[in-house]
């Protein structure tokens, strides 16, 4: 563990998946559980960054499989293997796991990634276009999306690819329960939690406590509020007065980042192909 | 105790067309590799396959024209992309997709395990999952008054195929380090038949070392066949990993059906053996 994080300045020099990666570990605290699914390097990635910095606390099970692992680095795939070695304990997915999940007292947090995401914060990682029988392209699927959706938990969205594509008004199915038609349309249905932010490779955007369409948290530095704007499918709402600069890594974070966490690049090829792949 | 000991061609051909088959898989771990090549090289048809994730495996089958549709939570190989010939079949609409989320699959293999009609779960609620598949999802009220439920139909899979670690020839089925994944805990529960290959085949009295890691009784399992390195090219841990160079050989072969049947005939159709499989791939020179 390093004690120099907290007081390190700024890092001169970061990507754009080293600032997305500390936004997501901003959002996980001692006390929580985390757990990833498949080709998700950044959740991986923020998790054993804050573990390393600022939530040594904060325990996580690997894969939805192993229970506090020791992994050397992220690995190639965040569901094999190496990625839950030294594990603590195995679940099983089907005993163990989802009781884990669904009982509602533990793993409230669940970063998702997807294909699409609409204005109310729903998801898509299923079809696109209108046939769901012959679709334009048939994605991998919903996995565990479509239950975390609807079982009170809080959802943090991540998107390495921002444009009109993938922030859509509205998503062509939906594979996880986001605001719905948004106001009400949750607690109409008895659906607790839902999703708290969308970190993306332009701006950070949360969703209006009212009417529960998306918003401008903030853009990340070197980036306008009108690039952001151009780039999404819809008309992102703005909080009030400025615009704010989401806070960029520090020097400490970015070196645990590329020493330690992740020296392979693993989390880079989120921004080079388009994958899609993200589940559970 | 009944012996169970056969080979892939008997074990395989018990399966009709028409059946739906139960496949242990992650999207590169742990799938019957051996039985799915078997279910190619026997030309099965109309076959429809449940996977709690899918990955070459279902692309082999969606290529070969064994599958006409798919019940399951996803279909991809990660790091190696999507399924595309299993893409290419479903945007064709030869491949029907019947896609549930987790919970939902697991509530339907464990009613049909249970011999329930139905078990619900609060999961999907509000996802456009339940619309698309009525005839086994219905939202209902909760007879005890709270918010409605999901009811999920029992699901019985004509048959579980499995790969595991070592057997007897019985059938009792042994995995390590412990049971991690539902298609060896509940598929083969829930299953009308089930279909077992594992590395080795080893005396009772090796098993009765270790009966913790029995998972299988041999009573459940109709068929075992010993398959060493049954599960390549996906891993099976903690034996071996994943072959990425095989997985990157077929995402490239994939995406063209000439090229995917080419593939499939030299690695699938032509060794007619575990052995001559092994030998055409080119892997573990030492066992041969």
């Amino acid at each position: 563990m390093t004690s120099d994080w907290r007081d390190s300045p700024r890092a001169g020099d970061y990507s754009v998946d080293e600032l997305m990666i500390t936004v997501l570990a901003d959002q996980f605290h001692d006390g929580d559980q985390a757990c990833n699914g498949m080709a998700s390097f950044l959740p991986v990635a923020a998790f054993m960054l804050a573990r390393l910095t600022h939530a040594p606390e904060l325990v996580w099970l690997a894969s939805a499989a192993g229970l506090e692992p020791r992994p050397e680095r992220i690995p190639a795939s965040t569901l094999e293997a190496p990625l839950w070695r030294d594990s603590i304990m195995y679940l099983d997915q089907y005993t163990v796991f989802w009781d884990i999940v669904l009982n509602g007292r533990w793993l409230e947090k669940f970063c998702v990634g997807a294909a699409q995401l609409d204005q109310y914060g729903n998801a898509n990682n299923s079809v696109i276009g209108s046939d769901y029988h012959a679709p334009k392209v048939r994605l991998p699927g919903t996995a565990g999306l479509g239950d975390m959706g609807s079982i009170g938990k809080q959802l943090y969205y991540w998107n390495p690819n921002h444009s009109p594509r993938t922030l859509v008004e509205k998503v062509d199915f939906i594979s996880a329960a986001g605001f719905l038609e948004g106001g009400t349309a949750r607690e109409r249905l008895g659906l607790e939690g839902g999703p708290e932010i969308v970190v993306s490779n332009l701006a950070v955007m949360d969703f209006h406590p009212d009417s529960k369409r998306m918003r401008l948290k903030s853009v990340h530095p070197g980036v306008t509020v009108e690039a952001v704007q151009a780039a999404t499918g819809f008309e992102l709402l703005h909080p009030e007065g400025e615009v704010p600069e989401t806070r960029p890594p520090t020097d400490a974070q970015v070196r645990l980042i590329r020493e330690v966490i992740d020296p392979d690049g693993m989390c880079k090829r989120e921004f080079s192909r388009r994958r899609g792949t993200s589940a559970r | 105790m009944q012996e169970k000991l056969t080979t892939l061609t008997e074990a395989i051909a018990p399966i009709n067309d028409g059946d739906v088959v139960a496949l242990q898989n992650m999207a590169t771990q742990a799938a019957p590799m051996a039985l799915v090549r078997e279910l190619i090289r026997q030309e099965k048809r109309d076959l429809g396959l449940v996977v709690l994730v899918g990955g070459m495996a279902v692309d082999w089958l969606a290529g070969a024209g064994v599958i006409n549709r798919l019940i399951g939570a996803a279909v991809t190989m990660e790091q190696f992309g999507l399924c595309q010939q299993y893409r290419q079949g479903v945007e064709a609409g030869r491949i029907r997709v019947e896609e549930l989320c987790e919970t939902v699959l697991n509530a339907r293999l464990g009613a049909g395990a249970r011999n329930l009609p139905f078990l619900p779960t609060r999961g999907a609620i509000g996802t456009d999952l339940i619309a698309q598949n009525p005839d086994n999802m219905k939202l209902i009220d909760d007879p005890f008054g709270g918010f409605p439920v999901v009811a999920c139909r029992a699901l019985r899979p004509d048959v579980a195929l499995v790969h595991a670690h070592r057997a007897d020839r019985f059938g009792n089925i042994q995995y390590e380090p412990t049971i991690m994944w539902p298609d060896i805990s509940i598929m083969p529960r829930a299953a009308k038949r089930v279909i077992v290959t594992a590395e080795e085949i080893v005396d009772t009295e090796v098993l009765r070392r270790h009966p913790e890691r029995t998972v299988l009784p041999g009573f459940m399992v109709d068929a075992v066949v010993e398959v060493p390195h049954g599960a390549h090219p996906t891993s099976f841990f903690p034996n071996y990993g994943y072959d990425s160079e095989f997985h990157r050989e077929w995402a490239a072969a994939a995406r063209d059906p000439e090229q995917a049947t080419a593939f499939i005939d030299r690695y699938v159709r032509a060794p007619s053996s575990q052995a001559e499989y092994l030998e055409a791939i080119g892997r573990w020179e030492e066992d041969q």
